[in-house]
């Protein structure tokens, strides 16, 4: 019997079960590509793009569903991302307390079982679209106090760095693969930061600390374009606590 | 890769070792490629539950912190749970406690596990046979009206721990509505033989005893580090202590027959014959020469070579000792566990006080105590003498009906007293119970209480420190099992069934203590504020502070009565002392079941989850012992089996087995860890109080030929590692104490 355990017929063996495997799972990439993840079904479609996407130029009431949105701020309802870890889902409470007050759409069908849990005081039982590994920390906060309140970039576009058109969705679907080399590809960046001159110990670019990595620290003297730049934190036990 | 001759050379040969090995490691890299990107993350199938309504102040990911009390010991410490996504994740000290300052213990710390405990009863169980049968709790509440329909007042008896606060007004009235006196308050270790003696020295039974302003403490086995009274403030007291007063570092000399915490923390620590604590005070009393009357004439016999040889304490030691004492005033000296512990246990406590009082230390470093101006809320304090008396009536069949609230007698009574047999003359048994104990095993109807986490409540701890303050505690989340109720709750649902017109104000517990604590809301301090504010401040403050009654202490010496045995002669049957030790992280073997305290090293001997016989390695060279021989201890009552760790502090003629383990109930970390010294522990008495005298029995050492590894946490035996000395070891007659001065 022994013979048919020779080393070659193994390796194939071995090799063959494990490139099944690897196809079947999709490797991560170091660049900002999309990747798109499975379209979860939750129990109430809720459509992102009439929430925040814009709004129908052409139609001044934008009464449309289908062409124009309202142009809603992601935080209005994801309110715990600048406070939190957690972006967090909004309360059931947050939803009815606009909804009570838009007669218009209270018959259709998504409202309707909207109204029928904030009846039965349940919460609906939304499906986890982002996730992350329990050993990775991650924290919108930091990310959000970084490109939104210090640089004031737009935040459909600093959400949309990790999550993609949502303002273009039903409801969300991950557009970027979410794993440790794609995170590093953005630290990898030089982003801009505050001139020296406006903070004057030289701190980071959050909350002032006159304290930066070595690597992080910024270069001595201005880019192309006239922007003092630095990369993103890079060590391992800032995700890995 | 494998090149093309070595293949070829394999391919001949049947697969052997090597080739084995070289799949194996292939076979890993594979994996670990493979492994890349491969993550736990399971998108689309994780629910993200949101909150219905949230309050203000919840975010997701951020903890909230509620002030609370913990009830792992009745110390009273204040404590911060940190709550997020509404579980209470940790606990922390609250800073506004005068007792803990902000401080906890690691047994509060594993409060979470009892909360948590898998163990925990959870729904009302009747018996049926050997099995309990889930019932609902109308179903017990009718049944317990059944039955105390059916029997007279006086043959209804509760059995409880330590109350105080409105649980135990409220249990009081419970009582009274059914007519019964027969509330026993029972804590298998309590400081009741001490408290005894305060009384009769100082007028008080529990003075502020203040280490930080002592220069020398001298304490006869009271192991305040450790689980004595109130360990956590006792602890910060004593780092003020060492911090020093007037830039002189304080002294600890402890004297003792089996080393505690404390003792390892001493400066000096006094090997002493068990027993004899009182004559070593009464002879450093002889020795400081200051004493005059009544108490000189009681001393002039135990001059330093009586004494010495009585106690096993060297002469030059006790000059020491009594030089040190008179050069540095205030000193302080304490009576704890080991000294009270033997049938004359009062006189020894009462020569410690003695001594006390002789170096003019009372009004110094022992204060009066305060008391909340509530005397009903003031707690009820648990002996061990109570059981007995509970447990000769159960005997003599005088209980039809008996409630256990949350205390477990068939684990912590001398088996002596065949508690199980006697409770098994009630007829009808109720026990309130966080867990299948062995107690609660033995009971007809079990209820099942709510965690310390989820149930209200207020308590008023014995040992108040600064000033006088009432303990709240409320719940950190909500209930983890729906069917577990508070006790306060419990015993209001059956006050209604007596007294229904006076309670049906009230429909839950939390009603009855906003009530109660809104109706003496000037005196509580918030006179003057809205209902409201008041509560909502008091929730959030977790105390409340009162300005208390002072007792006044009585100064004067009392030498009458004060009569100390000879030390007792070693019994050719049973020559060894046995001390059943209390270790700082099981205390009374009540939150046996909490896996971080089975786990945390004994401080002394590093073992864990398992019980030993601390042997003195001379001893135990005699008798041909070495570390992790299982030996049989042999009393008058019973015979326990455990394994031998050698430790030199311990008296020679004296072997330790610590208590809280030797479960069989409770739960899967508590049953088959250990043994129970309570299982041979003679019934001997302390003569004034009736106290249980838990250090009386003696005992024999045979080996069983058996040996085993001793799971311990220290390195290997001679104290060396890598080389390295961890700790400087004098032996203390080699100390010159005036230079450690």
């Amino acid at each position: 019997m022994y013979r048919f355990l020779r080393l070659p017929i193994l390796l194939v063996g071995l090799f063959m079960a494990v490139s099944c495997y690897a196809v079947n799972d999709s490797q991560p990439t170091l660049t900002t590509e999309d990747d798109l993840g499975p379209q979860v079904a939750q129990p109430i479609e809720f459509p992102h793009y009439r929430h925040a996407g814009n709004r129908n130029t052409v139609d001044p009431t934008n009464s449309d569903p289908t062409k124009g949105g309202m142009e809603i701020n992601c935080q209005y309802c994801h309110t715990y991302a600048r406070r939190s870890l957690t972006a967090g889902i909004p309360p059931l409470q947050k939803c009815i307390g606009c909804h009570q007050n838009i007669p218009s759409v209270r018959d259709k069908p998504r409202i309707v079982e909207l109204f029928k849990y904030w009846d039965a005081k349940k919460a609906v039982p939304w499906k986890k679209v982002h996730d992350l590994p329990d050993f990775v920390r991650f924290t919108h906060e930091r990310h959000i106090k970084r490109f939104i309140e210090q640089q004031g970039r737009p935040v459909q576009e600093v959400c949309g760095y990790c999550h993609g058109q949502v303002k273009e969705m039903v409801t969300a679907r991950r557009q970027k693969p979410i794993t440790m080399g794609w995170c590093v590809s953005c630290h990898m960046k030089e982003h801009v930061v505050a001139a020296k001159a406006d903070i004057p110990e030289g701190g980071t670019p959050i909350g002032k600390q006159a304290y930066w990595y070595t690597f992080q620290k910024p270069a001595e003297t201005k880019n192309a374009a006239g922007e003092l730049t630095a990369k993103g934190p890079n060590d391992c036990w800032l995700c890995h606590k | 890769m494998i090149d093309s001759g070595s293949e070829k050379h394999l391919a001949g040969h049947p697969f052997d070792r090597r080739d084995f090995l070289k799949v194996l490691g292939w076979s890993g890299t594979a994996v670990a490629l493979s492994g890349c990107g491969n993550t736990s993350i399971e998108d689309g199938k994780e629910t993200v539950v949101s909150y219905v309504e949230a309050k203000d102040y919840v975010i997701p990911g951020v903890a909230v912190y509620f002030n609370s009390t913990c009830a792992q010991c009745d110390a009273g410490c204040s404590i911060s749970g940190k709550v997020r996504e509404g579980r209470v994740l940790k606990l922390e000290g609250n800073p506004d406690s005068a007792i803990n300052k902000g401080k906890m213990c690691g047994v509060g710390q594993a409060g979470v596990q009892h909360h948590y405990n898998p163990d925990r009863v959870r729904e009302p169980l009747l018996r049926n046979g050997d099995k309990g049968e889930t019932i609902t709790w109308e179903k017990a509440y009718a049944l317990i009206a059944e039955k105390l329909a059916a029997v007279k007042g006086e043959e209804i008896a509760f059995l409880t721990g330590g109350v105080s606060g409105h649980q135990k007004v409220l249990l009081g009235n419970y009582l009274d509505s059914l007519g019964t006196k027969n509330h026993f308050v029972y804590e298998a270790v309590s400081p009741g033989v001490v408290r005894a003696a305060n009384l009769k020295a100082y007028g008080v039974e529990m003075p502020r005893y203040r280490i930080d302003k002592a220069k020398v403490v001298l304490s006869f086995g009271a192991d305040f580090l450790g689980a004595w009274v109130s360990p956590v403030h006792f602890s910060q007291q004593y780092a003020q202590f060492r911090r020093g007063v007037d830039g002189q570092r304080g002294v600890l000399i402890q004297a003792e027959s089996k080393m505690t915490l404390t003792g390892a923390n001493a400066d000096r620590w006094l090997a002493v014959r068990p027993g004899t604590e009182g004559i070593l005070a009464l002879g450093i009393i002889n020795a400081l020469g200051t004493a005059t009357g009544d108490v000189a004439e009681l001393v002039k016999g135990y001059d330093k070579a009586r004494v010495s040889r009585d106690t096993g304490v060297e002469p030059s030691n006790i000059d020491k000792i009594a030089a040190l004492l008179k050069l540095r005033s205030p000193s302080l000296v304490l009576a704890g566990s080991a000294a009270e512990g033997y049938a004359h246990g009062s006189q020894n406590a009462a020569a410690i006080n003695l001594l006390n009082q002789v170096l003019g230390n009372v009004g110094k470093t022992i204060e009066a105590p305060v008391s909340v101006p509530f005397p009903q809320m003031s707690p009820a304090k648990g002996n061990t003498a109570a059981l007995k008396t509970l447990n000769d009536d159960l005997a003599a069949g005088k209980y039809k009906v008996l409630f256990n609230v949350a205390t477990n007698p068939v684990f912590t009574a001398p088996a002596s007293y065949k508690f199980r047999d006697n409770m098994a003359r009630a007829g009808f048994k109720v026990a309130f119970a966080h867990y299948l104990d062995e107690t609660a095993l033995q009971a007809d109807l079990v209820l099942p209480l709510d965690s310390a986490m989820e149930d209200w409540g207020t308590s008023v701890p014995e040992y108040l420190t600064e000033g006088a303050q009432i303990n709240i505690q409320q719940p950190l989340m909500e209930r983890l099992h729906p069917n577990t109720r508070g006790l306060g709750d419990i015993v209001l649902a059956l006050i209604k069934q007596r007294r229904a017109d006076e309670y049906k104000g009230f429909d839950d517990y939390y009603g009855y203590l906003r009530g109660a604590m809104l109706q003496n809301k000037g005196a509580l301090g918030g006179g003057g504020s809205d209902d409201d504010n008041f509560w909502n401040d008091t929730l959030s403050r977790g105390i409340v502070k009162l300005a208390g009654p002072s007792a006044s202490l009585n100064a004067s010496m009392a030498t009458a009565g004060l009569k100390l045995p000879a030390p007792v002669e070693i019994d050719e049957h049973y020559p060894f002392q046995l001390i059943p030790s209390v270790t700082s992280s099981l205390r009374d073997g009540r939150h046996t079941n909490q896996p971080w305290l089975q786990e945390s090293p004994d401080p002394l001997t590093t073992i864990v989850w398992d019980s030993w016989v601390e042997m003195h390695p001379k001893k135990a060279t005699e008798m041909g012992i070495v570390e992790g021989d299982i030996v049989e201890v042999t009393s008058k009552t019973g015979s326990v089996k455990a394994q031998v760790y050698l430790f030199p502090g311990i008296y020679p003629d004296a072997v330790s087995i610590p208590i809280g383990r030797g479960h069989d109930a409770m739960g899967r970390y508590a049953k088959g860890y250990g043994v129970n010294p309570f299982q041979i522990m003679d019934s001997v008495f302390e003569s004034a109080t009736g106290e249980l005298a838990m250090h009386e029995t003696r005992v024999n050492i045979t080996k069983t030929g058996q040996r085993v590894i001793v799971v311990k946490d220290e390195g290997p035996a001679g104290g060396m590692q890598m080389g390295r000395k961890i700790a400087a070891r004098v032996s203390t007659d080699q100390v010159d104490l005036s230079k450690e001065v």
